[in-house]
């Protein structure tokens, strides 16, 4: 017998009694009164920010005010979004502005999962990541955004709150632990 | 790896040597414990959340080898290889099996309890092959050479000056240089460029969907994006009990394990890999290694729940004064004193001892283990297997003696409440209960027993 048929033979035989699944929606989770303003406040303790785009205002102005100096900036939620050739390509990204599905109120994670993104390396490697999200997506709570997610043909998609930290050293929270040194988030 | 032969009294006693770095080790770890505390108090829901995270994987324990099948099918449907490993040693050389027929020269590894438990960098770096921890606190432990002293914070054990020292040693830092975004920071620039040239990556998995046959992946850091995301091979190393029936059941257990283990709503990034990067292979190796027996077990079976957050560490009042290191098996604290000697009772009796049955980390758990009655039941086992040193045995040999005869136990009692107060100080010194910080209890005129009879006979 192989390995898989003598571990499955040994979990039938010694299957303990077990609860039918339970239904998740029975318990009623948080809401928030005002969505963007918790995301906010949230997402500004986890090394990131978040702004509403004004009327006549536009992105990559928001980017540019903020990061005036930025080195190479990419830009993906354009039409003709550049490509890269490699995904080791991208090292170099200063700026990556990506397109975000979903945000989430409780935990200030943005779905990001872009089929048209050919390589998912942009949104580690890049120093800043930008992440774009309509202002009409955003949910209460994880349970909530699972609803609204689906998993993709290309196979890959992930919640993303604020930027990478580490606190292993002595437990000080250190930003930029190897993803992006910070996160914004704009609700367009 | 480990040495089996760590007693766990022994080790902690040496431990406590230094009480300074003890002090800071306990308050460090107590303020993860109150940050999780504060984040579960923001929910009003938590503890019908911990109930349902409870169901469904009692749910799912009770069904593992149907979900096994269903999530090896939907993966393959993915093009994602599916191996299944027995051991430690078979799931060692199924991944050496994929690194050698693609040449790998060097591996990039997240943060992996499983690849601790089976040993795998040692085998990899026998066969040759140069394997880079990258999460932080993992990167520092394997530049020491020695294993993680926590499961979500492997060097918490270490002070800044001796992260200096070592970074300035390994990596070139400034010496004296104790600053940790300075220390952080250059730990970065060194790991990107492991990165870039890596020919594979393996990451852990802390949920397999069976639904749709994905891993998600829980990091701070990045680490496990990056190792996936550039290098054409992915290896993903689960053990059999990561198993959650539906996409829709991350909704229970993303917003638990993030909260439980470091007090964040959630982590960073959770990475859901359902197919490999264009070009490239991703590989699932789904390993036993003694569970499905602890499946069969009535006492035990229930610690298979566990997400690996470590809460039950966090708040342990003997693993925050005694460190990882003082524990033999791999994973320390109160989950480990149950799944160690599960595995192997001889080689980790003396965690289960490594316990005060305050029941506080079955108080915390997410998925509500009986954490504290197991270690009872563990203790029974470490004795049974006759794993007690001589002095421990007699005690207690003698303690059952005692709670026998209650007579003889009211007149012990008697004669110590009499004799205790007179013993001159320089004979208690020595015993066990005259170490620094602690001091012999004053002796009450009466027993309990006493008492209460006198409180009856009042009342009536």
């Amino acid at each position: 017998m192989s390995s898989r048929e003598q571990i499955l033979a040994r979990l039938r035989q010694n299957r303990p009694q077990g609860p039918a699944l339970p239904d998740i929606d029975a318990v009623p989770f948080i809401t928030f009164d005002d969505k963007f303003d918790a995301f906010r406040t949230l997402v500004r303790n986890l090394g990131g920010d978040a702004v509403q785009l004004a009327d006549g205002d536009s992105v990559q102005s928001v980017v540019q005010q903020r990061w005036p100096q930025h080195g190479r900036l990419v830009d993906l939620t354009r039409a003709d979004n550049e490509e890269s050739a490699s995904p080791h390509a991208w090292h170099d990204v200063d700026v990556a502005i990506v397109p975000g599905e979903l945000a989430v109120a409780e935990s200030a994670a943005v779905w990001v999962s872009h089929a048209d993104n050919q390589w998912r390396s942009i949104y580690f490697l890049t120093q800043k990541l930008v992440l774009v999200v309509p202002r009409d997506a955003i949910v209460d709570t994880m349970r909530d955004a699972y609803r609204r997610i689906a998993i993709r043909e290309h196979g890959f998609g992930g919640f993303i709150s604020g930027s990478s930290r580490t606190a292993d050293i002595e437990q000080s929270l250190v930003m930029g632990a190897h993803g992006a040194m910070a996160a914004l988030v704009v609700f367009v | 790896m480990k040495n089996d032969n760590i007693n766990h009294a022994e080790a902690a006693a040496a431990f406590l040597q230094d009480r300074e770095q003890a002090r800071w080790h306990d308050s460090a770890i107590w303020w993860v414990r109150q940050k999780r505390d504060m984040q579960a108090k923001q929910l009003p829901e938590w503890e019908q959340l911990r109930a349902l995270a409870q169901q469904i994987k009692a749910h799912t324990l009770s069904r593992l080898d149907d979900y096994l099948q269903q999530f090896q099918a939907n993966a393959e449907k993915n093009g994602v290889t599916v191996h299944w490993a027995a051991d430690a040693d078979e799931h060692n050389r199924i991944v050496h099996g994929i690194l050698a027929a693609a040449k790998v020269k060097k591996l990039v590894k997240s943060k992996s309890m499983l690849t601790e438990e089976c040993g795998l960098n040692p085998y990899l770096e026998q066969h040759g092959i140069e394997v880079i921890d990258t999460d932080l606190g993992e990167r520092i432990v394997q530049l020491r050479q020695e294993p993680p002293s926590h499961i979500v914070m492997p060097a918490i054990h270490l002070k800044k000056e001796q992260i200096s020292e070592l970074f300035h040693r390994e990596l070139g830092t400034e010496a004296g240089n104790n600053d940790p975004t300075y220390l952080t920071h250059a730990a970065r620039a060194n790991l990107r460029e492991h990165f870039l040239t890596a020919d594979a990556g393996l990451t852990g998995v802390n949920f397999a969907i069976a639904e749709t046959g994905g891993v998600v992946v829980c990091t701070n850091e990045g680490n496990a994006d990056l190792g996936t995301a550039l290098p054409p091979i992915h290896i993903a190393s689960m053990g059999l009990e990561k198993i959650i029936p539906r996409l829709e059941h991350l909704g229970v257990f993303t917003r638990l394990l993030a909260r439980s283990a470091i007090g964040s709503p959630i982590t960073t990034y959770t990475s859901h890999f359902h197919r490999a990067r264009p070009g490239g292979q991703m590989h699932i190796v789904i390993v036993d290694n003694g569970r499905s027996d602890i499946l069969g077990n009535d006492d035990f079976y229930q610690s298979l729940r566990c997400i690996r957050c470590g809460a039950c560490m966090n708040t342990c009042p003997v693993y925050r004064r005694s460190t990882g290191h003082s524990y033999s098996y791999i994973i320390p604290g109160p989950i480990g004193s149950t799944l160690g000697p599960s595995r192997d009772i001889k080689k980790h009796g003396s965690m289960a001892f490594a316990c005060t049955t305050c029941g506080s980390c079955s108080n915390v758990c997410p998925v509500k283990i009986n954490l504290h009655e197991q270690l009872v039941l563990q203790r029974k086992r470490a004795f049974d297997a006759g794993t007690l040193k001589p002095a421990k045995k007699m005690g207690l040999l003698a303690m059952r003696f005692l709670t026998q005869h209650p007579s003889l136990m009211d007149a012990g009692g008697k004669v110590m409440r009499k004799v205790v107060p007179i013993v001159p100080e320089n004979l208690t010194r020595h015993s066990a209960w005259s170490r620094p910080g602690r001091a012999l209890p004053e002796m009450p005129e009466q027993s309990f027993k006493e008492m209460w009879q006198a409180r009856q006979e009042k009342k009536s």
